[in-house]
């Protein structure tokens, strides 16, 4: 299982504003100036971000696009396409862990390649038993989850099917910085907006 | 979005797809397509014979799902249910607007960009202190 823990990029301030206060329903107690400075240049920075990561995405979709194309012209039309996928029991290896972030804000976290004994453990105990595993028994997981996915498109698979699946691997990293990002800049953007609502009043 | 909005930890969630084909099938060799006891999947394949009714079905589906975290969904079929998209404003699941082959991501259109840009415009935190 490879799990990847996505840290936003934004000059070093990574944490909340120390300043901010909390906010009751009534939002009779309005945020200290420093700390409004603050949270505009968190807004601004993770809003770059997001924009900066959806132009990688783009670009990474178009390569694992291309790359699959060529798997298609390789293998044939009817080896590649959906009318392939049965309805088996088949739970996901690729998955999502979800944190808590200050109080408002989820954090994602991908675990990549999880196997179906370990999905089971999480369910049972919700506890961090995969993360002890060697890195020797990780890499032969993550093989076999890999080589289980592709085998559903049969068993010769091209270079370029696998090139493909990894660039759908990326892509998915990609996407789970963009959520992170989009969490971050929401959670700003409507503290910045109760304060503007406050300064009508 | 609710001030203190309850985030619910989990340990695996699941990442569900409203998109093409390709983008569906890609996506499942990267491990995310998930089938439970009763058949159900975490994505849904958007063709020329699918639906809007389809589309709304699912998203409504999908983003009422305890188990699912991220929403993926093909922009130019955002375009076609863009008012149930844009009404959405739950933190989880994120909801993330994708570029497809033959439609290119455009910005202007994403539901959670075009929440925010007033902030630019006259209504702002700098032009209402002036």
């Amino acid at each position: 299982m490879e799990e990847r823990h996505f840290i936003p990029e934004s000059g070093g301030d990574q944490e909340p504003p120390q300043e901010a206060v909390e906010v009751e329903n009534r939002r009779e107690v309005r945020l200290q100036p420093g700390a409004e400075e603050k949270l505009v240049l968190q807004f601004m920075d993770s809003l770059n971000s997001y924009l900066s990561l959806s132009h990688s995405l783009s670009s990474t979709l178009g390569q694992a696009w291309m790359e699959l194309a060529s798997a298609r012209h390789s293998m044939g039309t009817a080896r590649l396409n959906t009318s392939l996928l049965d309805l088996k029991f088949h739970p996901a290896s690729t998955t999502l862990k979800i944190t808590e972030y200050d109080d408002a804000k989820a954090w994602f976290v991908l675990r990549k390649w999880v196997s179906s004994e370990e999905v089971e453990e999480d369910e049972d105990s919700n506890s961090t038993k995969s993360s002890e595993r060697a890195d020797d028994d990780d890499d032969v997981v993550v093989r076999r989850e890999r080589a289980k996915s592709l085998s559903v498109f049969g068993i010769l698979i091209p270079p370029k099917l696998r090139a493909a699946q990894l660039s759908f691997e990326r892509a998915l990293e990609t996407l789970v910085e963009m959520a992170n990002m989009r969490s971050r800049f929401l959670y700003s953007f409507h503290q910045l907006h109760q304060e503007v609502e406050d300064t009508k009043e | 979005m609710a001030n203190r909005a309850q985030i619910p930890t989990k340990n695996s969630a699941l990442i569900a797809m409203i998109a093409d084909e390709d983008t569906v099938v890609g996506f499942l060799l990267a491990g995310v397509g998930n089938i439970d006891i009763r058949r159900k999947t975490n994505y849904l394949i958007v063709d020329s014979k699918t639906t809007v009714k389809q589309i709304e079905d699912a998203f409504k589906e999908f983003t009422t799902r305890e188990d699912i975290a991220i929403v993926l969904i093909s922009q130019y079929v955002a375009n076609m249910i863009r008012f149930l998209v844009d009404s959405y404003n739950k933190p989880v699941p994120a909801i993330l607007e994708i570029p497809s082959k033959d439609h290119p991501y455009d910005p202007a259109h994403d539901s959670v960009l075009s929440r925010v840009k007033y902030l630019f415009s006259a209504e702002s935190v700098a032009s209402g202190r002036r």
